[in-house]
């Protein structure tokens, strides 16, 4: 049997080696590419990023890939946003400004509520988070998060977090300043996690596997 | 509320995991990378690489180590260790670390602490801050592995570097590192209210209750831990259970 | 000028004065950093200005003696016959009617924390320590000699005169540029002779000086060649500090006054039977690793901050004159307190040469600041004279001058 490819696109941010070692790890194939054509012809594809949504939307821009990533999702195939990869798949995000995004699940990207005046929390939240199911969201047997357990714990750094427009789209939540915030989304075969799978131990690396496998 | 981390600490020579006491005195324990997964299987929230002898070959290869561990370990990795310039940052995230923390060429070139901050996001930027107790209420901050003296107050030095961009703070005590008698906690108690960002303790780890005095009384964000593990004297998942008996939340280990 | 007619390589180091009957050519192990300028110990009872130095013995693969030993150490001594013979030799001098048994000399260093330590608690003897004192002690060197009293150990301390001991120091200086002389005399003769008066036979020291280069025959034997402690002022006249005993009155120092530095006398060595032994024959040395049981044990502080001339921080840091007698090492050898250190290390394998070089080139040569006017007040001694008697002891085939700084013609690399 050989490995399953993973496209992980490559429009020049993102912790890419790091995503692609645990694609390896759970018996995948990674192919870090920057060319829309491998977008569109592939398999499944990983959408990493870190960074400023304005700046990443005009990368991809810049080489093609926005429009190859939305012909990939409308072929159904699965595709999983990673960190600001996720939140690139909403319509807008108002960092630094308005800006649109891929637009592949309805909803944007807003900055984190402030934490309470001597609080212990940060903006970037930045850490081990517990993962719980959005009320009302998607459940998580039939998602990339089948092998979660609410508690479960994954490694965030963000400023800002989406808001999905679908309440059934969210996938989990954590709460940042007392307030429950978006951690994963689902529609169908895409998917997004705020946190890093690749570096979330085991958990993440379950979620990466179902994705690879099991999508 | 993010969980405490616990940070198993590697100090590598070469092709060597190495451990001292008070920085001194550098025991080869083993290979960094066996060590490495092993402490990311038994729950360390992140691992701590440390090239002990980068400044004074002028060189970093703890990198080649750090790309052969990032097929293990699937948590956060931090490198220390004679970085000096956003090139050598650079380098050091593309080989798969997810944060540098710099001492001395920081005390040598506080503006450094800005340039990288303001390139690769604060969150990136850990300001190690060795400390020495010179008075009743006095530390001072060394550099170069603990092994020269600044003359700056590090309590004063902690907070401007925050003031300049660092995005969490690494305290090393001198005094207590590679001792496993208790870490400083009087000096983490000065620091902790007065800075904004989190703070990781290390040095001086002996029992899973030394750990557990620094996150449950003194607030520190993380502990990092070195003889203790390598000498097997406690494992991981026992200092987390100690926290959790704490109330501290903790991520389990498995 | 007249150009000079080209010389061939080889014939170069032979065109330089060496002093003190150092080698002409300089080389450097190819295993540790010592180079073959390293002295062997000497007999200071006869050390004079005049005297040629042995130096430590390259092989023909240019590795050094005491690389050789350490080799020797790890591949051919066998540590259980050692061990076993350390057994007989303690069961002989075993007490059990309440004496002490066995004199460890020592500072509270490493080295004398564990030998006395597992002498005591391994091997059941009966350990009195006793300790000639340092010319000044540091604070962090009076600490580890309390912490090592209050760890269990009953101790006699032996401070010689300030101002005999100031004097020959003075003249150590000025007449060798060996101001560590007058301790090295006490350090020897010093245990011996005490063990005399108080009918403690056994006198065990820690590591053989072979550990670092003297001729490897003297490791054949676990006791310490007798001419190194022991003499007849009779029958070979005594020097101190580079200058006859005899003469010593001129200098203020009356003769009855150099009574703690003078030999044993042999004959009385021999009715009370006193033998001194080397633990490190018996038991396998590893400097580092007396350092990490002397912190176990008996909370061994490692120097506050990195000493002066070299990278670590646990060897020798009980006198403020470390520094400055490491420093005239590199004067008159070429060989600082790092390249010892790192040498060392480098045998006991705990840095790979390449490490040893960089730490070499980095710290070796250090000026002692931190305790130079200090010293310079003990002795007496002005700092330009100090200068101008360092620069004399400058042997030409090791150190040239560019511009107004002395450069040293061969490093290690």
């Amino acid at each position: 049997m050989t490995a399953r490819a993973v496209v992980v696109a490559d429009y020049g941010r993102g912790n890419l080696f790091s995503v692609c070692q645990a694609v390896a790890r759970v018996g995948g194939a990674p192919v870090l590419s920057s060319d829309p054509a491998a977008v569109r012809g592939a398999e499944r594809v990983i959408l990493p990023g870190v960074g400023a949504f304005g700046d990443a939307m005009a990368g991809l821009r810049a080489r093609g890939l926005d429009e190859a990533l939305t012909e990939f999702a409308a072929t159904g195939r699965p595709l999983l946003g990673v960190c600001l990869g996720m939140q690139l798949l909403l319509e807008e995000s108002s960092e630094f400004g308005r800006h649109a995004g891929l637009g592949l699940l309805p909803g944007r990207v807003e900055r984190l509520p402030q934490p309470a005046p001597g609080s212990r929390e940060k903006i970037p939240n930045v850490g081990w988070c517990r993962l719980e199911p959005a009320p009302g969201g998607t459940p998580w047997a039939d998602s990339p998060f089948a092998a979660v357990k609410p508690g479960d714990f994954a490694y965030f750094v963000h400023s800002y977090a989406a808001q999905p427009g679908v309440p059934r789209q969210r996938l989990a939540d954590i709460v940042f300043a007392g307030v429950p915030t978006c951690a994963a989304i689902v529609r169908g075969p895409i998917a997004g996690c705020q946190f890093h799978p690749e570096k979330s131990g085991e958990v993440g690396l379950s979620i990466i596997d179902a994705f690879v496998h099991r999508m | 509320m993010s969980a405490a981390r616990v940070i198993a600490r590697l100090d590598v020579k070469g092709p060597n995991l190495v451990k001292g006491i008070h920085l001194e005195g550098l025991r080869v324990i083993g290979d960094p990378r066996a060590y490495a997964a092993r402490y990311y299987a038994e729950g360390a929230d992140e691992i701590l690489y440390v090239d002990i002898v980068a400044s004074l070959y002028g060189r970093n290869n703890i990198l080649d180590v750090v790309r052969r561990t990032a097929s293990d370990i699937f948590v956060p990795m931090t490198v220390a260790g004679g970085l000096r310039s956003l090139d050598d940052v650079r380098e050091a995230l593309r080989s798969g670390a997810d944060k540098v923390a710099i001492n001395t060429a920081a005390v040598a070139n506080p503006g450094l602490i800005r340039e990288v901050s303001e390139a690769f996001g604060s969150q990136c930027m850990v300001l190690e801050l060795q400390t020495k107790k010179i008075g009743p209420d006095r530390w001072e901050a060394y550099t170069d592995n603990g092994r020269e003296k600044t003359g700056v107050d590090a309590l004063d030095w902690g907070r401007h570097a925050v003031e300049l961009g660092a995005g969490e703070l690494l305290v090393t005590s001198v005094d207590r590192e590679g001792t496993q008698k208790g870490m400083d906690l009087e000096f983490l108690r000065r620091l902790v209210p007065q800075v904004p960002v989190p703070v990781i303790a290390c040095g001086g780890v002996g029992t899973p209750d030394h750990a557990c005095e620094a996150v449950a009384e003194i607030g520190v964000d993380a502990v990092a831990v070195a003889s203790v593990l390598h000498y097997g004297k406690c494992t991981i998942g026992d200092i987390k259970a100690r926290l959790a008996m704490a109330d501290v939340p903790v991520r389990a280990s498995p | 000028m007249s150009a000079e007619p080209a010389r061939p390589q080889a014939n170069a180091a032979s065109l330089l004065d060496t002093k003190f009957g150092l080698p002409a050519e300089v080389r450097f192990c190819t295993r540790c950093v010592i180079s073959n300028q390293r002295p062997s110990s000497a007999v200071e009872y006869q050390h004079t200005a005049a005297s040629k130095k042995q130096t430590i013995h390259f092989d023909e693969a240019g590795v050094c003696a005491a690389c050789r030993f350490a080799e020797m150490k790890d591949t051919q001594v066998d540590w259980k016959e050692r061990e076993r013979a350390l057994l007989d030799l303690l069961a002989r001098h075993r007490r059990t009617d309440g004496r002490f048994d066995v004199l460890v000399p020592g500072s509270g260093g490493k080295d004398s924390i564990y030998a006395s330590h597992v002498l005591r608690n391994k091997y059941g003897m009966h350990p009195l320590t006793v300790t000639w004192a340092p010319h000044i002690y540091t604070e962090v060197g009076w600490r580890n000699f309390q912490a090592w009293i209050h760890s269990g150990f009953t101790n006699l301390l032996c401070t010689p005169a300030g101002r005999v001991h100031r004097t020959l120091t003075r003249l150590a200086f000025e007449n060798l540029l060996h101001p560590f002389q007058p301790f090295i005399f006490g350090q020897k003769a010093f245990a011996p002779k005490f063990a005399a008066l108080y009918d403690i036979p056994l006198v065990v020291y820690g590591e053989n000086e072979v550990e670092y280069g003297n001729p490897i025959a003297e490791a054949a034997t676990p006791r310490r060649d007798l001419r190194y402690f022991a003499g007849s002022p009779a029958a070979e006249p005594l020097y101190l500090g580079g200058v006859p005993a005899s003469e010593l009155p001129k200098h203020g120092v009356e003769l009855w006054e150099l009574e703690p530095y003078l030999p044993a006398d042999p004959a009385l060595l021999h009715d009370k039977k006193i033998e001194v032994h080397y633990l490190g024959y018996y038991l396998k040395w590893v400097p580092q690793e007396c350092y990490y049981f002397a912190v176990e044990h008996a909370g061994f502080e490692a120097n506050t901050e990195r000493t002066e001339g070299t990278y670590s921080k646990y060897n020798s840091i009980d006198d403020r004159m470390d520094g400055l007698h490491y420093f005239t090492t590199f004067i008159k050898f070429g060989l600082g307190r790092a390249s010892y250190d790192a040498a060392q290390e480098i045998r006991n394998h705990h840095l790979t040469r390449d490490e040893g070089v960089a730490l070499v080139r980095r710290f070796d040569g250090e000026v002692p600041r931190k305790w130079l006017q200090e010293n310079l007040d003990y002795m007496g001694i002005t700092e330009p004279r100090f200068w101008e008697l360092i620069d004399q002891f400058r042997s030409p085939h090791l150190w040239k001058r560019e511009g107004d700084r002395w450069i040293l013609r061969h490093q290690v690399s």
